[in-house]
């Protein structure tokens, strides 16, 4: 019997397909520059997670290559087969919030679970989920599996991921943190090593995780919100650390006026450009009397940032914005990202670039500088030139994500080679300037990352073949 | 091809595949609203706009060489309603012409060989008999022009003559209270919408030229129409013919201009003397007439004047509104997706507290009439099992019923 038929008969016919048409529909995404396309040879979309079991159980058996796939909001190539003959699991019939739970503060969600599913539950107790800047399309599990730092709420802090439920190629269950050793799956450390940890961040390479256990966070009722201008980035980031010091904020973005700040505000019609090139968006919250307290701090922070700036210092503006503009920032920053996804229409251009990275605030400003250096020497255009950070809670090592971004037309010819090129050089010029870390495994850069981990590299080869002998999970260039 | 093979593929370059196309605005309300109806109900990413643009390059790049089960029904079970693109434009202002360019793809295929039999036959049904349905009798032998020479002109439409003949009746019955002379065309062909929309571009064009003809040799200076896809066919295929265009909505509302409507509202509707009915109702914007001619607020403005306070809306309205599902050739192909569609706007519509379904649409009230009728039954067989009872079943009208109802003359 084919591969197709044993799969039907575990999803049903209509669940699973080798139409190429269908499968053409999943053969490439938005890093089309980086990542070729390539159809999956079958579409199969199970259920839930007995069905799952089954379907890696007979590819495994067959020695069939399976690419995960959640929502299908993929930005980075992640879930575009790379062997002929793969298998894609479609896993977005797998959308239920298995609990959410007030007490414990914590959902349990499936594969196919959006931040806006998500939010949509959650609210009806005050609470949410810690939210990547990212579509609220976006599947919950994927992300936080994915990496567990996330950043439009500095307060949120890292590490969202709780435990979660992984079937590996084999068939057999895999449970991390409490969850293995109860049924109460709220505490990341249960036995032995961090195993929450130690199988994220590597999407779609040891197994397939399909129920996942996560932080949800207070929502207040109490906000307010401040633009502050700067005309360079080091002197932002004097303000971003006596903020980040004192943990008064819950939201902290440092944005350029001409591409994020539209989408924070919500408009492409306001003149930005008048503005200082930086500004730092501030979103105050909190029970009533902490917020009162915090809100009157970083009014006087702010306004010592003015002073510095009046004494001929490095200090900021606070802008007055239309009042609509902070509900944005509010609902952007904790209720997930929709309006700020017009960045990616900036002046029509349609398409968007970047390489996220975690570092230390202390080196904000020489990020910037060699994004600007290397996006020129390649010949990609100033305004097409975009920047943002966002510091992260408890700030030890100053602890930073930085996002490099180009927003450009992906039609115009000669387009993807400048930004093969521009990533080809920033790649090791970052890594030689230093950083904490990637946010995603971006096409072409685990190369050189691997160069400099030693033998780490050869352990973490070994330890995806103890869980995939058969290596039918997508390891990219972790072969 | 229509449009340049370059300029397709660099459109479907545009998209970022983040899927916000797929739900309707999430803030400020926060609630998870699907807004495509084929991705919703078939699930593969075929069947929304990222796959369906994935498909389109994957043909052009000559990597699709045959048609399929899955290539037919990914392109063709899709309403061509619009509602990615709105979206779309509204969140990053970038032109797509989502629906402009699915019947690109359309018209490809049908260039291949590569379509859907019942729209052959639907072709066929055209050229034999030239209207839709293949239909050989006229529409109510009694619906003859009140003066040939009349400035306003009624084109009916296939559906409202063969299907929804109730529309037809009620926009006649209009002019006659109102006192309003027009005509209606003997030679009344098929507007070309649903060639046009399904791809077969060339069978259309003698649509186009007859009615194009008659219309002009007419003498009329308003067309009417009820159905919102002959106008938005007109407006969009049809070359220009010197005449006003105007959908029945626009033409009641506009029926006050100059002359003081009740809350002296140019387009109110303000015009017309309509007992109001005491029913409440809930506004359903058809495809064509809202996403694709931008006409939102004289259908409110109309129906207010019928219902008053008893007007709702409903959670996806207007650009976001959800699409009933008979559209784009969907309900001659595949009926049960078609009525699934029409079976959660119903749901939608008794969630906001209606007691009617609304439209101003013959596609849209016939879809949606089914699909009510379905679900009473359906409840009707739940009541045997002991369940509890619902409520009873969604009324479903079109915009022009609920005014001929009412209609006591012109507000003097």
């Amino acid at each position: 019997m084919n591969f197709l038929k044993l799969v039907q008969g575990v999803v049903g016919e209509e669940n699973a397909t080798s139409d190429r048409a269908i499968c053409a529909s999943y053969s490439r995404d938005q890093h089309w520059h980086f990542v070729p396309a390539k159809n999956p040879a079958f579409v199969v979309r199970p259920g839930d997670k007995e069905e799952v079991r089954e379907v890696l159980v007979l590819a495994n058996r067959e020695k069939v290559p399976v690419v995960p796939y959640s929502t299908g909001i993929n930005v980075r190539g992640l879930a575009i087969p790379v062997h002929e003959g793969s298998v894609l699991l479609d896993l977005s019939r797998m959308n239920r919030i298995l609990e959410v739970n007030p007490e414990m503060k914590t959902a349990t969600v499936e594969p196919g679970v959006t931040f806006g599913m998500l939010l949509e539950e959650t609210r009806k107790h005050k609470l949410r989920p810690a939210f990547p800047d990212a579509p609220l399309t976006v599947s919950v599990l994927v992300n936080y599996y994915l990496r567990g730092i996330y950043q439009t709420s500095a307060a949120d802090g890292h590490d969202h991921t709780l435990s979660y439920e992984m079937i590996l190629p084999n068939g057999e269950t895999l449970k991390t943190g409490s969850r293995s050793l109860s049924e109460m799956p709220y505490f990341r450390y249960g036995v032995g090593p961090d195993f929450t940890g130690v199988f994220s961040a590597h999407p779609g390479t040891c197994g397939v995780v399909t129920e996942l256990t996560a932080k949800l966070y207070r929502l207040y009722d109490n906000r307010k919100v401040y633009f502050v201008g700067f005309d360079e980035v080091g002197a932002a980031t004097k303000v971003i650390y006596n903020l980040m010091n004192d943990e008064l904020a819950a939201s902290i973005r440092l944005v350029d006026n001409q591409s994020w700040l539209k989408g924070i505000c919500g408009t492409f019609d306001f003149p930005y450009e008048e503005l200082p090139k930086f500004v730092l968006c501030v979103l105050v919250e909190g029970v009533d009397g902490i917020f009162e307290a915090k809100a009157k701090l970083v009014q006087e922070y702010l306004a010592d940032s003015a002073d510095l700036a009046d004494s001929g210092g490095s200090g900021g503006r606070v802008l007055e914005f239309p009042e609509e503009f902070a509900r944005t920032f509010e609902e952007e920053s904790l209720g997930g990202a929709e309006k700020s996804c017009m960045v990616f229409g900036l002046q029509g251009r349609g398409n968007y670039h970047c390489i996220g990275l975690y570092g230390p605030l202390t080196l904000a400003a020489e990020y910037y500088a060699l994004h600007e250096k290397t996006a020129l020497e390649v010949g990609i255009p100033q305004d097409h030139v975009h920047f943002y950070i966002d510091p992260i809670y408890s700030f030890h090592g100053q602890l930073c994500y930085f996002e490099l971004d180009v927003f450009y037309d992906g039609s115009e010819p000669g387009a993807g080679e400048k930004l093969r090129n521009y990533n080809a050089k920033q790649f090791q010029r970052l890594l030689d300037l230093g950083i904490y870390g990637w946010f995603r495994p971006y096409a072409g850069i685990i190369e050189p990352t691997v160069e400099r981990i030693g033998h780490l590299a050869e352990v973490w080869k070994k330890f995806l073949r103890v869980l995939d002998p058969n290596e039918i999970m997508n390891r990219g260039k972790l072969l | 091809m229509g449009q340049e093979r370059e300029e397709i593929l660099s459109a479907i370059q545009h998209c970022v595949k983040c899927k916000l196309c797929s739900i309707a605005n999430f803030h400020p309300a926060e609630e998870w609203q699907p807004l495509c109806p084929s991705g919703e109900f078939y699930g593969y990413q075929a069947f929304y706009a990222p796959g369906k643009l994935e498909i389109f390059r994957e043909i052009l790049e000559g990597g699709l060489t045959e048609s399929s089960e899955g290539l037919l029904k990914s392109v063709y079970a899709c309403t061509l309603c619009g509602a990615c693109y709105e979206k779309c434009r509204q969140v990053t202002s970038v032109e797509m012409r989502l629906p402009e360019l699915f019947e690109e793809l359309r018209g490809e295929l049908v260039r291949k060989g590569w379509s859907l039999s019942v729209h052959r036959e639907i072709a066929e049904k055209i050229k034999e008999t030239r209207n839709a349905y293949g239909e050989r009798q006229k529409y109510r032998d009694g619906a003859k022009s009140t003066n040939e020479n009349a400035e306003v002109l009624y084109f009916i439409g296939c559906t409202a003559r063969y299907r929804v003949p109730e529309i037809a009746d009620a926009m006649l019955e209009i002019f006659d209270k109102l006192g309003i002379k027009y005509q209606v065309l003997g030679e009344e062909w098929c507007c070309g919408s649903v060639l046009l929309r399904t791809g077969q571009v060339e069978a259309a064009k003698e649509l186009v030229a007859h009615n194009s003809e008659v219309i002009k040799n007419s003498g009329a200076k308003t067309v009417v129409f009820t159905c919102p896809g002959c106008l938005n066919t007109f407006k969009k295929n049809y070359p220009e013919l010197g005449v006003e265009l105007v959908h029945s909505t626009q033409f009641l509302a506009g029926l006050g201009e100059g002359e003081g409507g009740s809350d002296g509202d140019e387009s109110s509707g303000g015009g017309l003397e309509v007992k109001k009915l005491g029913m409440a109702v809930a506004y359903h914007d058809p495809c064509h007439l809202g996403r694709d001619l931008g006409i939102y607020e004289e259908p409110r403005a109309v129906l207010r004047e019928v219902a008053g306070e008893k007007l709702k809306e409903m959670k996806r309205e207007r650009e976001q509104a959800w699409c009933c599902g008979s559209g784009g050739g969907v309900k001659s192909a595949f009926d049960e997706f078609a009525l699934w569609c029409a079976g959660e706007r119903v749901k939608e519509a008794r969630a906001a507290g209606a007691e009617a379904l609304v439209s101003a649409c013959p596609f849209c009230k016939r879809n949606l009439k089914e699909a009510a009728e379905r679900e009473a039954e359906e409840r009707e067989e739940t009541e045997k099992e002991g369940e509890e009872k619902e409520g009873k079943g969604m009324k479903i009208y079109d915009v022009v019923e609920l005014v001929s109802k009412g209609l006591e003359g012109r507000r003097k």
